[in-house]
């Protein structure tokens, strides 16, 4: 759709435009010549609009030759030849015009000089044709580069969630298959604990997936879903899996995105406390602290292991929505001692909007 | 058949000794819940067979295996998922089962290890298996030197040099040297090779330790290391080196 037609209030700023071309051209007409600028007005200010008019349909060949895109001679040449006939279309237009109220009404409006009425129409008509398609040139411009930071915008939008639901999709086979291998183990020694670990299974899968199209979760349900995934993991590792929460209850209602700290309690099971012979204990902090929300996962780790790079993934993904989301308003940051490992996210606090 | 299980996870042990109670030869000999137990216990009771878990702490059941070396027993690996070690047993022909362990599929992998045990099949090369495994573009991390019955764990960026001595290695790290049985064509090929050159049929530089190179005589130079030790870097490894640092 044309730019200018499609919005009145543009239509109307282009005509106005075009108005006052039309002034200024019965302002030079009348100049030096008999005629009055009221007549001159009458005479050039519809040739203007016709202008105008006439430009309009410039946008469509601006459309199709982008001029980083055009070859040079084409450019020139269909420029050229549209220019030429549109010319020659307002010059016959405003000669016939001129014909006519002199002819019908018979008092001079454009002067008695035809020599010098038609070098002022052509200077005028060129100038105005100028000027037309170089505007329509920028408003192009200016309508590509709006769209490339919709569609930027966009793209960050779709990249966000498309993140979020592989996040979800991740279900860590490493987790399903050891937990239903736990499971096949406890039916021969425990069918009751087999049946709790089904069960916890089971609400952990429903959780992660419920998380589903939500923007932001109560930290809460967050820390329900870490504890529901370590309470399997523990039946797994045993004694070797300890656990510490030391959560405010103010800190439980405030908003998170959500499985910002499911990750980070999977890495310090996964990279960590399953790396030590004698496990180890995972502590989560959360609190509510000057107008912001800090969480942290702390596990210790094998002083010997070599830096996984397998531990980056969910961590740079975490990184990456606290990033988009909240800006330089969030943080993520990382402590790596020798035998400890600690995660500490920064949010904004609000409450959970449910 | 006499048989080990090592996997790091006491439910996923019971597990297996309660399948293994009910196939008739066998006998569970021993549980293992990390990989260094589990090489003093292959060693102390030399079974005929190890159910052995690739992902431990410490040590991977790869590792195991590269330290047992020609003692290694019969072996059957285990994992939950892995798509690199699967890869890895299929290129190498080895014997896995997936947990959760399915009684029939251990029953047949015990069944396997015994024809494999009668007819003297030799098993993989630890070293070459772990090499497989390997995710695409991730290099040998650590190296274990076993020096009188202990393990040592080496991580491959401490190591300065290594040196090839008759039919063993040299790894020198902080002037300690220690030794283990490997070729250095191995080891090249595991190593990072954007970190370690070959810079003498004999010597291996972690480039890092490089301080300076010395012209010696024609065709021969000198690498003094940060360390101020000399090794000898030969043409060819002149003209690595030149290639890897500029």
């Amino acid at each position: 759709m044309h730019p200018i037609i499609a919005h009145r209030e543009r239509l109307l700023l282009y005509l106005a435009v075009w108005l006052a071309f039309g002034a200024l051209l019965a302002a030079v007409i009348a100049f030096g010549s008999e005629s009055t600028f009221a007549r001159a007005a009458v005479y050039a200010v519809p040739l203007a609009l016709l202008l105008g008019l006439q430009s309009l349909s410039c946008w469509y060949l601006v459309k199709a030759m982008p001029p980083e895109e055009t070859p040079i001679a084409r450019f020139v040449s269909t420029w050229l030849g549209t220019g030429i006939v549109s010319l020659a279309l307002w010059m016959a237009a405003a000669l016939g015009w001129e014909w006519v109220l002199r002819t019908s009404i018979g008092t001079a409006f454009a002067g008695q000089d035809a020599a010098r009425l038609t070098s002022l129409l052509l200077f005028a008509g060129v100038v105005g044709l100028l000027v037309a398609v170089l505007g329509h040139y920028m408003l192009a411009a200016f309508e590509r580069s709006g769209r490339a930071e919709r569609r930027a915008l966009e793209s960050l939008v779709f990249a966000r969630e498309s993140e979020l639901r592989s996040l979800r999709g991740q279900l860590d086979p490493h987790f399903l298959f050891n937990s239903l291998n736990s499971v096949a183990a406890l039916i021969g020694t425990d069918a009751q604990a087999a049946r709790r670990m089904c069960f916890l299974m089971a609400g952990f899968f429903r959780k992660s997936l419920g998380l589903g199209g939500q923007q932001s979760i109560a930290l809460a349900e967050e820390i329900s879903l870490a504890e529901t995934f370590l309470a399997i993991e523990e039946v797994r590792f045993g004694e070797r899996l300890r656990k510490r929460f030391e959560v405010t209850d103010e800190a439980l209602l405030l908003a998170v995105p959500p499985l910002v700290l499911q990750p980070l309690v999977e890495n310090a099971v996964h990279h960590g406390v399953a790396h030590l012979v004698d496990g180890g204990e995972i502590i989560v902090r959360a609190r509510h602290r000057d107008g912001r929300l800090e969480i942290a996962v702390e596990n210790p780790c094998d002083p010997d292991r070599p830096a996984s790079r397998g531990a980056g993934v969910g961590l740079a993904n975490v990184r990456s929505r606290i990033e988009t989301l909240f800006g330089n308003r969030g943080s993520v940051d990382v402590e790596a001692a020798p035998t400890t490992y600690r995660v500490s996210i920064v949010l904004p606090a609000s409450t959970a909007a449910g | 058949m006499r048989i080990l299980v090592v996997d790091d996870e006491t439910l996923a042990r019971e597990f297996l000794a309660e399948q293994l109670a009910g196939i008739a030869g066998v006998e569970l000999i021993g549980q293992a819940a990390n990989g260094f137990e589990a090489v003093k216990l292959a060693e102390a009771l030399a079974p005929d067979l190890m159910l052995l878990d690739v992902q431990m702490p410490k040590l991977s059941g790869f590792e195991v295996l590269e330290l047992l070396g020609g003692r290694a027993p019969a072996v059957v690996f285990i994992t939950a998922f892995d798509e690199f070690a699967l890869r890895a047993f299929e290129v190498h022909a080895v014997d896995y089962l997936l947990k959760p362990v399915e009684p029939a599929r251990l029953a047949g992998a015990v069944e396997r290890a015994a024809e494999r045990l009668k007819s003297r099949v030799p098993g993989p090369s630890a070293q070459a298996l772990a090499a497989t495994a390997r995710p695409p573009g991730r290099t040998l991390e650590r190296v274990l030197i076993r020096e009188e019955g202990r393990v040592h764990v080496l991580p491959a960026e401490r190591i300065d040099f290594v040196e090839a001595q008759d039919d063993y290695l040299c790894f020198v790290s902080g002037g300690r040297r220690q030794r283990k049985q490997q070729t250095m064509a191995e080891i090249e090929a595991q190593l990072d090779q954007s970190r370690f050159v070959r810079i003498h049929r004999s010597f291996l530089l972690n480039v890092e330790r490089l301080a300076r190179i010395e012209p010696y005589a024609k065709d021969s130079w000198l690498a003094i290391l940060t360390d101020g030790s000399k090794l000898p870097v030969s043409r060819t490894g002149y003209s690595r080196l030149k290639e890897l640092i500029g």
